[in-house]
């Protein structure tokens, strides 16, 4: 019972009371609702996989945005998270490929450059034939110092590189801004200085 | 006293918060009296309070040790009463975990949007360690009344801190982060992040002293039995450029300040790493504050250093009243016991509020009209 409360409370979000409230819902639970749960957990776990050339969630080595051939090959938005995709794709403002660092530079978190798809990143950019790079990374302080670090980098390789225009909620989360604001901020995007 | 009308608290609700199990005050606009014996129980009243405007425990106290012993979670909440609108305010403050904030039943997910909701000036006898402490007090002091004035600050300041607090982790790991190859790549972006929102923020500090300086002058003329020459410096030690060594002229524009900063930052480099910390910014910054030329912190008496204490908050009361056009809830804990006759009369003839909450254990001063008289026994409190 113990170790199923210390697995549920090391998820995010779930606090010692709700880790302990969920074990006593799964064990009143009858046992088939309980197994579809685990077995649910595992199977998600040996199907999905990261995107061989995104680095987004996929079923296979490459995402549906990554297999989909009418998508613009040339435009590529930077994303930290999967999440983010879902909410740049609820605007339909952008037709392009995508690209999840998973993560953001946050040295309090011991997380650098080396830590995140940065040079998959560039890799891509020398290889495919991506004319503009969309830093979309968070309004905030971690996601405002990947796009300043990512822009010096991409900058001097000769191609377009733009940031999403202000507007959004600054110190917030890009999945919490809704349609309208992130889609204005795509509309807006403008050109990073070197 | 005067009671000009405006924005008051006209029910504060308390769960489980210090010694409180449940108790709730219907308070009027005018002077509150909270009196009982000594104890906890008066001050955590208006402890209660003040959290809902400040995100804080004003006696500086960790949320945690607010919480009442044996229990996971403390509840305040406020009913403010405004002639635009009413709002109400609920606080629950974990034992562990995140607090919740909730302003007119929608949750505030940061701390820094509930700035504003409810404005206090805040009296207490901490308020000595305002002229006896260290410099980061007297930051403290300007950095809340600059986020109360104007609340653009409180996301300034918040982005400020956490700069410093990536660029100390850095500097700490040798300028990389887990990385052989970086080359000081990623310290240079903090760089930048350091100096434009240290800029901004020492650009909204100095206009601010600037402003309110004369204010704070004026407070201490009225409430000081016999006034000298009072005067106040700016000073950045890290500052290697600028029209004097250590001080900053106030009138500079971000931009200069941030040259100030970048030029401090290339000074300073090897030091910092030296150090493993971050040396250059407003977070080192001192407001020095002398009296008839003599340094206020360790060189005035007692008695003046209390006075000038109170002109720092009576000339802030007013600087957030000017900028509203309405005076904010004032709060007095036990304040008059450490004051003489002469400062307290002085003190009560200058303030203006549409309510305030007074405790005390000792009488009122000759002049206080009271409204309601709160009574606090037995981890009860009542309006009498
Ligand atoms: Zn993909």
């Amino acid at each position: 019972m113990q170790t199923l409360i210390d697995e549920l409370g090391r998820l995010p979000g779930i606090g010692p009371k709700s880790a302990q409230r969920i074990a006593y819902y799964l064990l009143k639970s009858p046992a088939e609702d309980a197994n579809r749960l685990a077995g649910s957990i595992t199977e998600a776990k040996a199907r999905v996989t990261w995107c061989q050339r995104c680095f987004s969630i996929a079923e296979g080595e490459l995402c549906a945005y990554c297999q989909d051939d009418r998508r613009d090959s040339t435009s590529l938005c930077v994303v930290e998270e999967p999440r983010d995709i879902v909410a740049i794709e609820r605007t339909h403002e952008f037709n392009g490929r995508y690209h999840v660092l998973q993560g953001a530079i946050s040295p309090i978190e011991g997380i650098g450059p080396e830590q995140l798809r940065v040079k998959e990143l560039l890799r891509r950019v020398e290889s495919e034939e991506v004319k503009e790079v969309i830093l979309a990374t968070n309004p905030n302080i971690e996601g405002e110092a990947t796009a300043m670090y990512l822009g010096r980098l991409l900058t001097p390789l000769g191609i377009k590189v733009t940031r999403l225009a202000s507007g959004l909620p600054v110190g917030g989360d890009l999945e919490y801004a809704d349609e309208v604001t992130l889609g204005r901020a795509f509309e807006g995007r403008r050109e990073v200085e070197a | 006293m005067e009671t000009p009308p405006g924005t008051s608290v006209a029910r504060v609700e308390l769960v489980d918060f210090r010694c409180y199990e449940s108790t709730h005050l219907d308070l009027p606009s005018g002077v509150t009296v909270i009196s009982g014996d000594n104890g906890e129980g008066k001050t955590s009243i208006l402890e209660a309070v003040v959290w809902c405007a400040l995100g804080r425990s004003f006696r500086g106290v960790p949320d945690a040790a607010l919480v009442r012993a044996g229990q996971e979670e403390a509840v305040v909440r406020t009913f403010i009463s405004a002639p635009e609108r009413s709002r109400k305010i609920e606080v629950g403050l974990r034992r562990t975990g995140r607090n919740k904030i909730l302003l007119d039943g929608k949750a505030v997910p940061r701390l820094r949007d509930l700035i504003g909701a409810l404005r206090v000036t805040v009296f207490a006898p901490d308020d000595l360690a305002l002229i006896k402490g260290g410099p980061a007090g007297r930051r403290t002091f300007i950095d809340e009344l600059l986020t109360t004035i104007n609340p653009r600050f409180s996301g300034v300041r918040a982005d400020y801190e956490k700069v410093v607090r990536h660029r100390n982790a850095l500097l700490r790991a040798g300028g990389r982060v887990n990385s052989q190859s970086d080359e000081g790549a990623t310290l240079e972006v903090f760089n930048q992040q350091l100096v434009a929102t240290g800029s901004e923020l020492l650009e909204g500090r100095l206009q601010l002293l600037n402003q309110i300086f004369p204010e704070v002058q004026l407070a201490y003329r009225e409430l000081a039995i016999e006034p000298v020459v009072l005067e106040a410096d700016y000073v950045c030690d890290w500052a290697t450029s600028g029209p004097n060594e250590t001080g900053l002229s106030q009138t500079l524009t971000r931009e200069e300040l941030a040259k100030t900063m970048r030029a401090a930052l290339s000074a300073l480099a090897g030091r910092e790493r030296e150090r493993g910390t971050t040396l250059v910014g407003p977070h080192r910054d001192e407001w020095a504050l002398t009296l008839a030329g003599l340094e206020s912190r360790s060189q005035a008496s007692q008695g003046e250093q209390r006075t000038l204490a109170l002109a720092l908050r009576l000339a802030s009361h007013r600087a957030v009243a000017a900028a509203f056009g309405q005076e904010p809830v004032l709060v007095l804990d036990d304040v008059f016991s450490e004051l003489d006759e002469y400062r307290s009369a002085a003190l009560v003839e200058r303030l203006a509020a549409p309510q305030t909450l007074i405790s005390t254990a000792g009488p009122l001063p000759f002049g206080v009209e009271v409204a309601a008289r709160v009574c606090v026994a037995n981890a009860t409190a009542r309006v009498q």
